[in-house]
């Protein structure tokens, strides 16, 4: 089913992953992987999931069952704090003090990250660079537009430069321009060799910056690979990825 | 839409928010009424059932004397409403110079010795021999114990040496013969007065009368009736204790304490600040131990304690001459403790609560209630609580925090005597109780359910 990328190194391995709410299986034993320098993207409808397994391969959460491998050693982010150094976390809620400037935002939690007092000097202008922001590093985030939080919310999560970055819908309600500029930080972070997991409802983000799309619905998954694989194996060759996730989703709304 | 309609849609919504807040709802229920049964149950106790009577101070007395009018004055010395008298009945009672050493020592602020002679000098008609050892700080008691003495004084001799107190009452006005309004405005006033003190229910009755206090443009009588009955009052100040003002102390630590336990309980909820801005994800997934998470708001919290109460004590200093840097290294110690133990009462409250809203209807019912029964409002010893009240009491961090700047402000105790270590211990042992429950929550409902 394409769970395995075809040619890369392994960098996470995810195996039988579960969790539990109570009695509900929000992740039903789900595997796959994601290979060095790879954007893999998570769709599904709401409550498919993604949101569960993002949590647990971050750390937030205590996975109910399964495995985490990390460049093929096994790895516990939840309970061990250098594990989750080789991760970063850019969470769909803009994760930021509005009371501090961004500069400080970027210090803070460039310290936390673990960088010494140099280190998140040198980390804090990269991310003020990355996310275009230089020029307003002094200003208090409560000043920021919608779209030039978002970008720092980016790039605070990719200050120690981890192995792994994942994103948790990093363009909701951005405009064009923002969404633009993320997408260039992207896959500049691609081209430095770096991993992206990557969920949006974005269905044409996915496909311009994904190279394998996992398509998760009920806590499993139901297909991954490429867009144009996960096409033809739904089917529906040369269809675009909306056409293909609703053939495999189904229409019925899943909120109710 | 008409604007009454639009206003309703819109409460609507709002009241349906606040019902979907269930704990948010019952403590905005509760805190009324935990409030007013606290300060209820307190003015029950301290001023009586009709809320006629008077909070008590301690007098100790020796009868040297040993008459029966003697022994009829200390009995209506005991029933006087304003004196709580001691030693009490079973007890050794006391001698002239232990009462002394007493007072001498801190242990006293009130010692009343019925000289020998008393009962000689009623019978030739005289004032009868009294001596005072006071505590010169203790105004407030002293203007309560002389009210009751003169009424212990009336209680057991009655009326018949009334005009023994005319006569002083007019001399003490310092008022000529020939100012014959005055006098009788002076008699007017004396009589409600006296009247109300012998009768409980007609004072209740005549209650917003004409009272001694009411007479504008009189002499004080207020100080005039504290000397109406005439005592050779000698001050005694505790050696080795530096001149204070109680009540400017007590008002400033209690306050202090009260303020900082509101100050300390919104640091903790930058915790649940943190959560509902998202920001603790970022935490939570970074390299910190978890652990630190809290600590380092416990330590943000302990600084701004310390800050808060250095500014509220040098203002106390400098305003209110509190003087708090007799003895630094108890000053230290005791707000060391306070503020341990107040970090870990805003820990807490915020690692318990599920939302900000919550925390501060929680923390305020929290924060009144200990202030009250706990003494940062007045001095709850004045109180003569019953023994479940009293355990109650000391079931307060604030009775302890209390204690402790009482014991160091009021009767200047290092902080290595053993009443100190016992405040100063519960305190700390407050304090780490809190922080660990603080600390098993956080690791429950932040750590495994984020």
């Amino acid at each position: 089913m394409g769970a395995t990328h075809p040619a890369m190194e392994t960098l996470l391995q995810v195996s039988d992953l579960l969790v539990r709410y109570g009695d509900r299986v929000a992740v039903g034993a789900i595997s796959f992987d994601i290979g060095r320098g790879e954007i893999l993207g998570l769709l599904g409808p709401n409550g498919a999931g993604k949101t569960s397994t993002i949590s647990c391969i971050s750390g937030l959460r205590e996975p109910d069952g399964g495995r985490f491998a990390f460049d093929g050693a096994a790895f516990s982010p939840n309970s061990d704090a250098n594990a989750r150094a080789r991760i970063g976390l850019v969470p769909q809620s803009l994760a930021l003090y509005d009371e501090l400037s961004a500069d400080e935002n970027l210090l803070f939690f460039a310290r936390i990250a673990g960088l010494g007092r140099a280190d998140a000097r040198i980390a804090a202008d990269r991310g003020l660079e990355l996310s275009g922001l230089t020029d307003r590093r002094r200003d208090r985030v409560s000043t920021f537009s919608g779209g030039m939080k978002r970008r720092l919310n980016l790039a605070a999560g990719d200050l120690h430069q981890p192995a792994l970055l994942v994103l948790d819908e990093p363009t909701v309600g951005v405009d064009p321009q923002s969404r633009q500029h993320i997408f260039d930080a992207l896959e500049r972070l691609k081209a430095e060799g770096r991993s992206l997991l990557y969920t949006t409802h974005y269905m044409e983000e996915a496909e311009r910056l994904c190279d394998r799309i996992a398509i998760m619905d009920e806590g499993r998954i139901l297909d991954v690979g490429p867009a144009t694989a996960l096409a033809e194996r739904a089917g529906l060759p040369g269809a675009n990825l909306e056409t293909v996730f609703l053939k495999l989703t189904g229409k019925q709304l899943r909120d109710a | 839409m008409n604007s009454l309609h639009a206003a309703w849609i819109v409460a609507k919504k709002d009241l349906l928010l606040a019902l979907r807040d269930r704990t948010g709802l019952l403590l905005g229920f509760l805190l009324p009424i935990v409030l007013v049964g606290a300060f209820g149950f307190i003015f029950k106790v301290s001023f009586g059932q009709d809320g006629g009577g008077m909070d008590r101070a301690t007098l100790w007395v020796a009868d040297e004397d040993g008459t029966d009018a003697s022994r009829a004055f200390v009995a209506a010395l005991r029933d006087a409403a304003t004196i709580r008298l001691r030693p009490e009945p079973g007890d050794e009672p006391a001698t002239a110079d232990a009462l002394r050493t007493k007072v001498e020592a801190g242990d006293a602020h009130h010692a009343l010795i019925v000289e020998k002679g008393f009962a000689e000098a009623l019978t030739a008609e005289r004032f009868p021999p009294l001596s005072m050892l006071r505590d010169p700080d203790r105004q407030v008691e002293s203007q309560m114990i002389s009210i009751g003495v003169m009424s212990a004084f009336f209680a057991s001799q009655g009326p018949g040496l009334s005009h023994l107190f005319t006569a002083r009452a007019l001399e003490l006005a310092g008022l000529p013969p020939e100012w014959h309004d005055r006098v009788v405005a002076i008699s007017k006033t004396f009589s409600t007065t006296i009247g109300g003190l012998f009768d409980e229910k007609d004072r209740a009755a005549t209650d917003g009368t004409t009272t001694a206090s009411d007479a504008k443009d009189g002499p004080d009588f207020g100080s005039m009736f504290s000397q109406l009955v005439p005592m050779t009052t000698t001050d005694v100040r505790p050696s080795g204790r530096p001149q204070i003002s109680y009540w400017m102390a007590q008002t400033v630590c209690g306050n202090a304490i009260m303020m900082l336990m509101f100050g300390l309980v919104a640091c903790g909820q930058t915790l649940l600040r943190e959560r509902e801005d998202g920001t603790l994800s970022r935490l939570l997934t970074s390299r910190l131990p978890r652990s630190s998470i809290l600590w380092g708001k416990a330590l943000m919290a302990a600084l701004m304690g310390a800050a808060q109460l250095f500014v509220v004590f040098a203002f106390g200093s400098l305003v209110f001459q509190v003087n708090f840097l007799a003895d630094p290294s108890t000053l230290f110690v005791v707000s060391a403790a306070t503020i341990f133990a107040i970090t870990g009462f805003g820990i807490v409250v915020a690692a318990w609560a599920k939302t900000q809203k919550q925390a501060e209807g929680l923390s305020t019912v929290i924060i009144l209630v200990m202030s009250a029964l706990g003494g940062a409002w007045f001095p709850i010893q004045m109180v003569d609580l019953p023994l479940a009240a009293q355990v109650v009491t000391r079931c307060t961090l604030t009775h302890w925090a209390m204690s402790s700047y009482q014991g160091m402000l009021w009767h200047a105790k290092p902080w290595t005597d053993a009443s100190m270590l016992t405040s100063i211990g519960v305190l700390v042992a407050f304090g780490a109780l809190a922080l660990t429950t603080a600390h098993v929550l956080f690791v429950k409902r932040y750590v495994r359910a984020a």
